[in-house]
């Protein structure tokens, strides 16, 4: 997938499990949105979905520091270069 | 310490209405909020019992999804009778977030629709666990999800209480919440109970003979309590919510007083967990009396558990014989609406309260010939126009587990 289309798959995700419309790419997610760790732990299984692939749990926490739509499409493009490679993220 | 507590704000979603219109018109018109089971796809086709005590009218629900995300239907309805009786109170933010009020809310197993998706999960085919159960499933699903969503969606911070006594889970909500104030934990509590849809618990009685079988093609007429016709009881779903204030805190802020607690008992049978125990119900009802200071006598009114079982209304009749004689009216509300489960010790105590308010005490829906067995007692088979000044609330429950609550007009 192209960041494009990975942005615009977020952008789908956060308007139709968050009921978040058009969030900033750069929006703090918590601040601005109120998008909390339950959230994060919910868009994990969503992003899980998309790749047809199960997280690590380091993989998973890794991810507990991400504030941002674009922090979001810089993990999954890891994830996703990780994926292709058969590996996953280290610690 | 011991202070006065008094009942300043109920609200309930019930089969027979959502306001206190609704709930009074059905009330004093004998209309029943009995319908059909609803197929499910899981159990309905192998439950003889094919009636329900259904809500079946919209609620407007306007919570914003920073709260419904961890709600289940049965938080729903906590929520919006809790958010109904906080609105009414008028009471400021700075005081439901001080930490002087407290919550006592409950359900008999919190969300069994959501259980069922989890354990559609666990025993699906796909080994993948990206596809399986939600970071909110627990939150949504867990016994004390009605308390917990409560307390997030209006920032109390006060006490927590959650129990999980089947039947007698909202009337130990009312008492708990009672005795907090009563010694003084708290200057108030927000208190009730609350069940959804589920034919779980329908086939849970079901199962044990216990659900009413007879009247599939019409609902309405029953569950009977003390009524020869009474085949058993009639599960139904729904929520009430009673804000309970300290005296002098609610007559200082001008709160309007629908009555005082005087009095609450809970004791168990100490045997069986589903056989009613007369001599368990007796006590009961002595121990809410004594902890009242009142002599049988000075009550006007019960509210009878009277589930429409063969053996518990019997059971429960003689005990209010034994302590009552034929003395006050009894009435079974359980015979408009089903078995609110969870919620019924709420909305029965919330329909006294109306009833005090009002002047009236409504009938026992469908007693139609009394059980001579339970015969004893003087039942309401009429609409009256009627002042209450004291009565009691009486609830039981599977595995024993008995309440009575005491309220007095002032």
């Amino acid at each position: 997938m192209t960041r494009d289309e990975i942005t615009s798959e977020i952008i789908r995700i956060f308007r139709d499990q968050f009921e978040i419309e058009r969030p900033g790419l750069d929006d703090d997610l918590r601040d601005a949105h109120e998008f909390d760790s339950i959230d994060a732990i919910e868009l994990l299984r969503e992003i899980e979905i998309m790749l047809g692939s199960e997280l690590t749990q380091a993989e998973k926490k890794n991810a507990m520091e991400i504030r941002t739509i674009n922090d979001i499409l810089d993990y999954i493009e890891l994830l996703s270069a990780a994926r292709t490679t058969g590996n996953t993220i280290p610690n | 310490m011991e202070r006065r507590v008094v009942i300043t704000q109920g609200s309930a979603i019930t089969p027979v209405g959502h306001t206190k219109d609704e709930i009074v018109k059905s009330l004093v018109e004998g209309i029943s909020g009995v319908k059909e089971l609803r197929p499910d796809d899981l159990l309905s086709d192998f439950i003889h019992c094919g009636v329900f005590g259904t809500v079946d009218y919209p609620i407007a629900y306007d919570f914003k999804r920073l709260y419904r995300k961890t709600m289940g239907p049965v938080a729903y309805y906590a929520c919006q009778v809790a958010k109904e009786v906080l609105e009414a109170s008028g009471l400021n933010n700075d005081f439901i977030t001080s930490g002087r009020l407290g919550v006592a809310f409950g359900s008999t197993h919190g969300s069994p629709t959501v259980q069922r998706q989890i354990y559609k999960s666990f025993f699906s085919q796909s080994r993948s666990s990206f596809s399986s159960i939600g970071a909110v499933d627990y939150l949504k699903s867990m016994v004390h999800t009605t308390a917990v969503n409560i307390t997030k969606m209006f920032g109390i911070t006060g006490r927590v209480i959650s129990s999980s006594t089947a039947c007698t889970t909202s009337s130990q909500s009312i008492g708990f919440g009672y005795e907090t104030i009563k010694y003084g934990m708290q200057d108030a509590m927000l208190c009730g109970g609350a069940d959804e849809y589920d034919t779980t618990t329908v086939a849970v009685f079901d199962n044990l003979l216990a659900c009413s079988t007879e009247f599939n093609d019409t609902p309405h007429l029953t569950p009977r309590p003390f009524d020869k016709q009474r085949d058993g009881l009639v599960v139904s779903e729904g929520a009430g919510a009673l804000l309970l204030e300290e005296f002098e805190f609610a007559k200082k802020r001008g709160a309007t007083i629908l009555a005082e607690i005087i009095g609450f008992s809970c004791n168990n049978n100490g045997g069986d967990l589903i056989l009613p125990n007369m001599d368990g119900i007796t006590a009961t009802i002595k121990l809410g009396l004594k902890d009242a200071e009142i002599s049988a006598d000075s009550v006007d009114f019960v509210s009878a558990h009277a589930t429409g079982t063969k053996m518990g209304d019997v059971i429960e009749a003689q005990a209010m014989g034994r302590v009552y004689g034929d003395s006050p009216k009894v009435s079974g509300f359980k015979s408009y609406m089903g078995h609110t489960m969870g919620s019924c010790g709420a909305i029965e105590t919330l329909i006294t309260t109306y009833m005090m308010e009002e002047g009236f005490i409504a009938p026992t829906l469908n007693l139609e010939n009394i059980d001579q067995r339970c015969a004893m007692i003087n039942h309401t088979r009429e609409l009256s126009e009627s002042d209450i000044r004291i009565a009691a609330i009486q609830n039981f429950a599977f595995g024993g587990v008995n309440t009575c609550l005491i309220i007095k007009k002032i």
